[in-house]
């Protein structure tokens, strides 16, 4: 080796940025660069003829002693680990290191090469990564547990709410079959009863639907292959019972049974006529229609009135959505959001269009010809 | 449930008596890789891993269970009797030590001899007794252990449980003997470096011997030092070794030692 290249040797090995390290087979340090001695304060007098734990900090020698020791020992070398260092000023010198062995023809240890980096951002950047980590975990933990709490209390409350509601029903109907309301008002008020009872048990099944869905339950269908017609034509007569001054006018051309949720169905044909009832115009009819030409089921829903404005119209089916309209006839503003759930559920969708004209609400969904899954 | 399983528990040698070596806080049963083969002519070599380290099955991992060192010591007792153990001869190392002592209090005729490496019967200082750790350094330990995983990832923790010995897995292989998933490596910690037996070394009964190397920081002097005179009719070997881990830095003298005692 000429002079220049062992001089540019000796350069390395001092002023590398990185610290070198050598430890004896005692433990003890036999030989540091300058950019160690620079890095810690300490200089090679200081250094060398110690053990080397005691420049680092309580848990790195606890660290150093029961992992770093005994696998420099099994596997030789030992590559990225942490450490932190305590310089001769007091503060911490949070390192990345590599170690190696350099062993003798038997196996034992002749020295041990340390190579430290400086990694006071690395090391920073790591143990906020750490720590968000368990942030996350414990903030999950606590989403869960809020979750699984909301679930029970909106199943609770699903049922305290519908037994009630199940007694004034019974009662009206009590009321009805007596023949005793004779006169025109008492008439009256049986049918908004009737009304309200079935527009409160709508809102209901939309809560809890809604609950479910956002807990993760999602909407599950049980499909049956079997005629749909009488399930839209109920749908219908509840509506008009519960709105005997409107009209509803219904036309429906199904050839074939529908395999489908039929409840959900009926439960979408609820909502998207009861929006119609709601935001129509009240001295017209509402219309409601449905086909099936041998692919595809279509349902639909219009009214007039005043057309859905175009902001509107973006938000239409997001939860919580309500658009203007009366203080008493404000519902939650999910029954559009849930039609389109148990719509998708199916693999079909909702479309609208709204002019001056007319404002109407397509259902379409694919039809599938198995049975129940 | 198979206990040997689940503590990967390797029997090798020949003999009517067994040695029994139980790894420390850090890594594996492969820590007694240069001391456990010489005794594999006299005696049945008796290797495991406690249940979250090296290949043991972690899905036996039990929080509660392993959230005092009793849960480790009652895997210890299973284990012998699972293999018939009588009379054996213990070889516990770091907070091993411990363990064995809780299992020979458990089970008096599992061991006829125990030889303690390193061991300490609490690590954090209490009034007059010097464990050598504050409370604050252990809390720091503990911290410190999530800035080097080791290895560990998710993604490979699979196959590192299963085939902790698969060369083929090739570079993955760097660190196994210590690479420990991190919550369990945490855990483990706590317990080693929180234990409390000082009132339970007056309970052994077994002759016990205790390897003491010369500057470990894990377990001073001092602290072997209280072992031998809680543990009645102890004895106390000081090792030339130096730092905590004789057994693999230097496994002659250890050899030796065990032999001369046994």
């Amino acid at each position: 080796m000429s002079e220049s290249g062992s001089d540019e040797y000796r350069y390395l090995f001092e002023n590398a940025p990185c610290g070198y390290l050598t430890i004896g087979p005692d433990g003890r340090i036999a030989k540091v660069n300058a950019t160690f001695e620079t890095w810690t304060g300490f200089v090679a007098d200081q250094l060398v003829g110690q053990r080397l734990h005691q420049f680092l900090n309580m848990a790195g020698r606890i660290y150093y002693e029961t992992h770093i020791a005994p696998l420099l020992r099994m596997q030789g070398s030992f590559n990225e680990f942490a450490l932190d260092f305590e310089t001769a000023a007091g503060e911490r010198l949070p390192v990345i290191a590599n170690a190696a062995e350099r062993r003798d023809a038997d196996g034992g240890v002749l020295f041990t090469a340390l190579v430290v980096i400086k990694a006071t951002d690395r090391r920073r950047y790591e143990r906020q990564l750490v720590d968000s980590r368990s942030e996350l975990r414990t903030s999950l933990a606590n989403e869960r547990e809020t979750a699984e709490l909301r679930e029970q209390f909106i199943a609770v409350l699903g049922h305290d709410l519908r037994n009630p509601l199940a007694a004034i029903s019974a009662g009206a109907r009590i009321l009805q079959r007596s023949g005793h309301l004779q006169n025109e008002r008492e008439l009256r008020v049986l049918n908004m009863i009737n009304s309200t009872v079935t527009r409160m048990s709508d809102l209901i099944d939309n809560i809890l639907d809604f609950a479910r869905g956002r807990l993760g339950g999602g909407i599950t269908l049980h499909r049956a292959l079997r005629p749909l017609e009488p399930v839209l034509e109920q749908v219908a007569d509840e509506l008009r019972t519960a709105s005997p001054q409107r009209v509803i006018e219904t036309h429906f051309e199904i050839a074939e049974p529908v395999n489908c949720d039929h409840t959900r169905i009926g439960q979408l044909a609820s909502n998207l006529i009861g929006n119609a009832l709601t935001h129509g115009a009240r001295d017209m009819p509402v219309r409601v229609g449905a086909k099936t030409n041998g692919k595809e089921l279509e349902f639909w829903v219009a009214n007039t009135g005043e057309p859905i404005s175009e902001a509107a119209m973006e938000k239409l089916f997001e939860p919580f959505f309500r658009g203007d309209v009366r203080a008493s006839r404000q519902g939650l503003g999910l029954g559009l959001h849930i039609a389109s759930q148990i719509a998708q559920a199916h693999g079909g969708r909702i479309d609208v269009t709204s002019s001056p004209q007319e404002t109407r609400f397509v259902f379409s969904m694919p039809l599938v010809q198995t049975g129940p899954s | 449930m198979n206990v040997l399983a689940r503590n990967n528990v390797h029997v090798s040698g020949r003999g009517d008596g067994a040695m029994v070596f139980a790894h420390g806080f850090g890594c594996d049963q492969k820590t007694w890789r240069f001391v456990a083969p010489e005794f594999e002519r006299e005696f049945k070599v008796v290797l495991f891993d406690h249940v979250g380290a090296g290949g043991s099955d972690l899905s036996t991992y039990d929080k509660a269970k392993y959230s005092t060192l009793h849960g480790y010591a009652d895997d210890l007792v299973e284990i012998g009797e699972a293999l018939g153990l009588k009379n054996a001869v213990f070889v516990g190392h770091s907070v091993s030590a411990m363990i064995g002592v809780l299992a020979s209090i458990k089970a008096p005729e599992l061991f006829g001899r125990m030889v303690l490496g390193g061991p300490s019967a609490r690590y954090i200082d209490d009034g007059d007794y010097k464990g050598g750790f504050s409370e604050k350094q252990i809390a720091e330990l503990l911290e410190f252990l999530e800035d080097n995983h080791m290895g560990w990832s998710a993604a490979m923790a699979p196959s590192i449980m299963g085939n902790p010995d698969r060369p083929e897995l090739g570079e993955e292989l760097t660190n196994s003997f210590c690479r420990t998933d991190p919550e369990i490596a945490k855990a483990f910690a706590r317990v080693t470096f929180t234990s409390d037996n000082r009132s339970d070394l007056s309970k052994v009964t077994v002759p016990t011997l205790i390897l003491q190397c010369s500057e470990d920081i894990i377990a001073s002097q001092e602290v072997g030092k209280f072992v031998r005179s809680s543990i009645p009719g102890s004895e106390i070997v000081f090792l030339k070794a130096t730092g905590h881990c004789p057994n693999l830095s230097a496994p002659v003298e250890v050899a030796s030692a065990i032999r001369a005692y046994v």
